[in-house]
């Protein structure tokens, strides 16, 4: 069985009076069940040319409905005021600035369970990764 | 300025070669490089089967660049949380998922909503965002 982990630190030593130091590791399995996850669409980056118009990352109709998959993005724009606008559907999740990364629980319950995402400027770079449940 | 770091490590073997991605972020206000998320909501909560809640109970400023990190604590892994937005599903976190995504609250009905399945579900939640409209008293 192939073991898919995921770990995030969330760390501050001056927003709170006391020093926020979080740390969690996920081992990624399937939905109801302690398998690892079976399916990567591995590491990919996408440049949206120019247009900049709302694009389909991953169709809600390719993969199974109600399961436990993963899905990674990260903006690379080094231009603070570059996002990618995140959609599941026709509804906004929330927009990654420069840099920021973002890692979402997708259960493509449906055909129309589209992950959209929308650059704000031309040539923008999305990295991404989805882990499937299959 | 309060500085907040992000960074996630995904590691697999699920491939030929074994994979590690790292990535980190500095929680940023929207379309800055100067001025870093001052402000967080963050607690733990049980929800028992059943009912929807809104995990974020203020109303944070809208499209802003504000960011929610929420892990399912229970152990059970027939259990779990949805995790729909303005009625809209985006997924669900079994026991011992985290997620981390951009929360923009782009209007009145954009609340972050989380059903629990399979019994009561322990869930961490933190919301570092930029400004937040208070309820009156």
């Amino acid at each position: 069985m192939a073991t898919t982990t995921a770990t995030i630190t969330l760390a501050s030593t001056d927003l709170l009076s006391d020093e926020l130091a979080l740390t969690t590791t996920a081992t990624l399995t399937g939905a109801g069940n302690s398998t690892g996850l079976t399916g990567t669409t591995g590491l990919g980056r996408k440049k949206l040319a120019s247009g900049h118009a709302q694009y389909t990352l991953f169709d809600g109709n390719d993969y199974t409905a109600n399961k436990a998959h993963k899905l990674y993005l990260k903006n690379t724009s080094t231009t603070a005021a570059e996002y990618f606008e995140i959609e599941v559907n026709s509804e906004q999740i929330g927009r990654i600035y420069a840099g920021d990364w973002a890692f979402i629980p997708w259960m493509a319950n449906a055909s129309t369970n589209d992950i959209k995402i929308d650059p704000s400027a031309d040539d923008m770079v999305l990295e991404y990764m989805l882990f499937t449940d299959d | 300025m309060a500085t907040t770091t992000a960074a996630v490590t995904l590691t697999s073997d699920l491939l030929s070669d074994a994979m590690s991605v790292s990535a980190s972020t500095t929680c940023m206000k929207a379309g800055t490089t100067a001025d870093g998320l001052d402000q967080m909501e963050y607690g733990v909560v049980e929800i028992a089967t059943g009912t929807a809640y809104d995990i974020i109970c203020s109303t944070p400023t809208a499209s802003k660049a504000s960011k929610l990190y929420i892990k399912n604590h229970s152990t059970d892994e027939t259990y779990y949380i949805s995790v729909v937005l303005d009625a809209q599903a985006v997924g669900r976190l079994y026991g011992g998922d985290w997620m981390f995504i951009p929360a923009d609250f782009h209007d009145a009905n954009a609340d972050i909503e989380i059903t629990s399945t399979g019994g009561t579900n322990i869930v961490e939640y933190a919301l570092f965002h930029e400004g937040t409209i208070l309820t009156a008293s």
